[in-house]
Formats: C-alpha cells, structure tokens, sequence
C-alpha cells in the first residue's frame, strides 16, 4: 500500500510511520488513524527569516503544536569575544543582530564603559542615539518589507527596502559601512560625524514621513493584509512576560514598558517621545505600533539633531581613547600626520602607549554589569564578566528574538500553517541574534 | 523623571521602584541565608541551589518585588585555582583581580526584573564544574526554557525538572560545553582533514581529542 518499498520503516506498536513516494494518496490517507502530521518548515524557507527550522504538528491544517529548531546559524561570538580584546568586541557583536548592529554596539559599550567607569562626550551620546533610532527605523523597515513579502504584497517588500538603503547611505557616509558598523566604540564613537551629516538627517528626517504616509495608504485598508493580520497570533501581556518576550510584542499588548524610558540610557531622558501601546495583542496590532515606533523616532532624532553639541566625541583618557584623530575622506579612514609626527619624531611614550593600545589594548576593572538596551526587538541585554585583564572573561547576549521565540508555539496553537507565517514575521525574529 | 515613571492606570505601574537596599533588605527579610552585594550600581543576591526555586517564586509572587520578567539567564565558569587565566601589565594602574578558588563552579545568573514596578535584580547561584546540577525554573518563569538548554549546551549545567534539556545552539552531535573555560580552544584537530571520505558523526573519533 505504501511507499517506500525498498527499506523497512521502524514501526513501533503505538506510532504508525508511514512514507510518502508519490503513491496513491487516497490509500495513505485512509491507513492513518491519528491525523496528526508533522511536518518541517524550513530552514531553507523564504518566510523563515533566515536559517529558523519549524517543526509543525498539524491536525488537518491546523495547528497543534509548533517546535522552533535553531543553531543554524551559531557562529560562536560570545565565546570569540573572550579571546578578543575590549575594543575587538565591538566587531564582533554588531554582526549579531545584523539588522540592529548599532544597538549591539551600543550596548556592549555602555556595559564596558559602566566597568571602567567613564562618562562619554555629550556629543557621542547624542551621535548614538541619532543611529540607533535610524537603526529602529531601518529594522522595522525590514520587518515591513519582510513582512508584506510573505504575505504576497512585493510591492511593500520593494518600498521597504527602498528606504532603507537611504538609512543604510547615511551609516556608510559615517562609518564607511552599510552594515556591521563597529562604528560605536568603548568611551565613544570610532570618529567624528562628517559635515554634511545633519543635512543628511534632515534629508532623511523630511523623506521618511511622506514614505510612511504611502505605506500605510498602501496597507491600512488592503483587505488582504487586513484579513491576514486581524486576530491572528493574540498574546497577551501576562503570558509575554511569562515567556520573556519585551519590546513591540508587550507593547502590542498593552504594557507601555520601553527601556529608554524606564532605564534611560545615552542621554533619553532629554528627548520628548510617547511610548507607543496597542490593545488588540494581534499581528495588526504590531504592525499599527510599529508604524507609530518610527514616528516617535524621527521625532526623537529631530530633537537630538537640533540639539546636537559640539565637542570630542571620544573620552579624554589617551589610555582607552584611540590617541589618533584620523582624517575621514571619501576614500576611507586616512592618515593622523600631526599624530604621526609626534609618534615618531616627539615622543617616545606617546609611541610606547601607542603601541600597547594597539597590540594589547587597555584593560577593565573587574566585575560583573547587566546593561540592557530598547532594540528594535526588545530588550537587549548585555552581561558582561570581567576578571581585570584586557579581555572579556565572559560575555552573555540576551537576544530579544531568542527569548521571543519561545513565543511562537503559544502564538501559533489553533491557526492554520499559513497563519504561522505571519506569527512568524510578526515575532520579527533575526537569526543572526537568535543563533549568535 | 518623566510622567511615565509615575504609577499610574496609564503607565502601567503599579508603584514605585524599590530602592537597591530596599530590595536586599526585601528579599534577606524573607531569605535570612542569602548574601547580598552591591557593585557599579546592581545588586546581586547569592543564594543556595536548594533555595533557588522557592526564591525566585517569592521575587515573582510577592507584592513590594513583583518580578513578573525573568530577563536573562546566564552562565560563567570559575574553574579551580586562578582563573585570571592571562594576566597582562596594567596600562591602567587598576588593581588586578585574582581569586583562587580550591573547587571549580558554573556560576549561573538570574537577572529578575519588574515591569510593574521598574527595578531589577540579580541573583546568584554556583554549581560544582565536576558534575553540575540545578533545579530548573521553568515551573517559575517558562521563559528559563531556551535560556537553561542554552546553559546546558555551553556549560553542561543539568536543570533538573527542565521539560526538554537538549542543546539548542550547538549540533546535537556535539562533544563538550565550549563555554567552560577547560575546553580546548583553537587546537581541536579535524578528523577527516585530507582525507576523501568524510566518515559520519558517530564514526568520527572526537572524544580522543576533547579529553
């Protein structure tokens, strides 16, 4: 009757397997009598987001239980980092959440500079928070644009994409990188923004919201997404605490819990913005908060760009700040001639110190900190352990999609297959964070 | 600080955050065994395993902590002896850092926060390295779920009563727990380097080269 004629199936006296090999389905259907079946989404999916292997148990269409398999995607950072000097580790943990490397930077930094006790440059800070909130912006950009290709609409993917290599245009005119910026450093930035970059800003800050106005014509009363979205994924505020999820999901749900305002962190406490909340808990729900999160952003960056002070960029202590103010071109990173004059031909300790910074690096008090972060996912915490030397002894990462994923069985119980898509992209799970 | 640290219907507070020694004096009230210390401006309590449980139940149970999120949950190993393993020259003339210890232990970190109520706390508990054993908290906070496999995949730290303790980021296959500070790192041979025939994984003789 059934396939798979050739090797013997282990058959145990509860649990019939059965092998599909193109027989007659009419026969294979009729020899079940559990309907249960399992079936594997990915990890080669295009609605996985990445490397994310679901196993689905199916009664009929509907889902009964849904098992998150990861790892694929493990590349061993926090263990590298141990091996890695403090200033090495910034390169490191922005390729972990790469669709927020700014916010991984950011906070391992505030987390070693909590340990060495400095206050970083007011100028820095603001610079910082003007990335990160275009980060935000960027990220739920990709969420959007992700998003609406899952669910058929190419259209949305195209725009969401569009805008956000103009994000992307601004981080590289500042770091020399579109993504994994290393841009943020321990004690400040690697170095000052160009001339021209408020003007950037205000470009983007005068492009985005017009943009947004189109999404939202495009998507707000399309029945489709409508239909798709509505009612579809509910968690409620006690069972996302229960699972650890934060950030837009809690929000979603009713709890206006944001870190930026609850620990502010680079200065937030300055900067006037609503803590967006929705109380339908649904997919629609996140995608409205969302929506309103990029709007509280460019209202965030336009407050720090009217406000932005002068000044270094970088703490003053010549023992942790790289000692050089390199020229930035449009070529890359140049020469510090002055600095290399006084190197070379001045000063002998200036040369030992140079020396020390860039083979061994500065080293950090030790202690164990917990700096957590607002990401675009949630919170994203950093604990670092030091022991007193010039590494890490060790680094953990709480990754807001990891934890978030734990929500997706809860979310997906009771929905079709096709529903666990859009449970999925609502969850807005980066696997380069999850699998670290 | 802003309105919305204010409790309030809207903010969803309920009160307002204990204060760091409040929170010691909280939790030692009710936990009379527990250490406490205080550095760069986080609190850690130090308890026992057995404890564990019954502690963390209290933090999300009881009204003044209310500790509804458990954010993150961590491990770091203390192997035996010195463990300031490469010591380099202060360039900075901070003190170095070095405790022996006579036993190795995976000291495994909870970091229980409140949404209700805005403040957060750490606590502490150590397990030996020789055989590792924990109560699970996933009875508490589900969220433990990823977090303890993930503890057991790096530091091969046992929860026990945890529903599915299998590895989560490394390969099933995987011999050893790569964050433990005795694995051997950057010398590892490949088994099947040069050779044609790529044998599988349970023909592959990696326990000779991670013992």
């Amino acid at each position: 009757m059934v396939a798979n004629p050739g090797t013997e199936p282990s058959l145990s006296d509860d649990a019939l397997e059965l092998f599909v090999e193109g027989a007659d389905w009419e026969a294979v259907v009729d020899a079940v009598e559990d309907e249960t079946i399992s079936i594997n989404m990915g990890p080669q999916h295009p609605s996985t987001h990445g490397v994310l292997r679901l196993v689905l148990e199916l009664d009929g269409e509907t889902v009964t239980k849904l098992t998150p398999i990861i790892g694929y995607l493990h590349t061993g950072i926090e263990k590298n980092a141990e091996v890695r000097t403090w200033v090495q580790g910034t390169t490191f943990f922005t390729r972990m959440d790469y669709l927020a490397p700014l916010f991984n930077e950011t906070a391992y930094c505030l987390g070693v500079e909590k340990l060495l006790d400095v206050e970083v440059p007011e100028r820095a800070q603001a610079v910082r928070v003007i990335l990160m909130e275009f980060n935000r912006i960027a990220s739920h950009l990709v969420w959007l644009a992700t998003g609406g290709m899952e669910l058929g609409s190419t259209t949305m993917m195209v725009f969401g994409f569009r805008e956000r290599e103009h994000i992307l245009d601004l981080f590289e005119s500042q770091s020399g990188l579109r993504m994994n910026h290393a841009y943020i450093r321990p004690g400040g930035l690697a170095q000052d923004v160009t001339d021209d970059f408020v003007e950037r800003c205000e470009a983007l800050l005068e492009l985005l919201p017009r943009k947004l106005a189109e999404y939202e014509d495009l998507l707000k009363r399309n029945p489709i997404w409508n239909d798709r979205l509505r009612d579809v994924g509910h968690l409620d505020a006690d069972t996302a605490l229960a699972h650890g999820v934060t950030g837009p999901l809690l929000r979603a749900a009713g709890v206006p819990w944001d870190l930026r305002k609850a620990e502010p962190y680079s200065g937030y406490e300055q900067y006037e913005f609503d803590v967006p909340t929705e109380t339908a808990a649904d997919c629609y729900a996140r995608f409205l908060l969302r929506i309103e999160e990029i709007r509280q952003s460019m209202r965030i960056i336009r407050q720090a760009i009217d406000a932005l002070p002068g000044g270094p960029v970088m703490v003053a202590d010549k023992h942790i700040a790289w000692p050089s103010q390199q020229a930035l071109g449009v070529d890359g990173i140049g020469n510090d001639p002055e600095y290399i004059r006084h190197i070379m031909g001045e000063s002998m300790e200036a040369l030992i110190n140079h020396f020390k910074l860039t083979t061994q690096g500065f080293t950090v008090p030790a202690g164990q900190v917990y700096v957590p972060v607002e990401s675009p996912r949630g919170e994203l915490g950093y604990a670092i352990t030091s022991t007193g030397t010039n590494k890490p002894y060790r680094v953990h990462v709480r990754e807001p999609s990891f934890v978030n994923l734990q929500a997706a069985d809860t979310m997906s119980r009771g929905h079709m297959v096709s529903d666990v898509v859009v449970v999925v992209a609502s969850l807005d799970p980066v696997m380069g964070g999850v699998d670290r | 600080m802003t309105s919305y640290l204010d409790p309030s219907p809207t903010s969803g507070l309920t009160g307002p955050p204990l204060s760091l020694d409040e929170l010691a004096a909280r939790v030692t009230e009710r936990f009379p065994e527990v250490t406490t210390d205080l550095a760069f401006g986080e609190l850690t309590v130090h308890a026992a395993p057995e404890q564990l449980v019954e502690l963390l139940a209290f933090c999300r149970d009881d009204e003044e902590l209310s500790c509804a999120l458990l954010s993150d949950l961590s491990g770091v190993h203390w192997p035996a002896g010195d463990h300031v393993i490469e010591r380099q020259a202060s360039t900075t003339g901070w003190p170095e850092y070095r405790v022996s210890r006579e036993d190795g232990v995976i000291e495994v970190i909870y970091v229980v926060r409140s949404v209700q109520r805005n403040h957060r706390f750490r606590i502490s508990v150590a397990a030996s390295d020789e055989d590792p054993r924990l109560p699970s908290v996933t009875e508490v906070y589900p969220t433990a779920n990823y977090h303890e496999r993930e503890v057991y995949d790096f530091f091969g730290v046992v929860f026990d009563g945890h529903p599915d303790l299998t590895r989560i980021l490394m390969p099933d296959d995987w011999l050893g727990h790569p964050h433990r500070k005795d694995y051997p790192i950057g010398g590892i041979d490949i088994p099947y380097k040069n050779d044609k025939f790529i044998p599988p994984p349970q023909e592959r003789d990696l326990r000779e080269v991670i013992d």
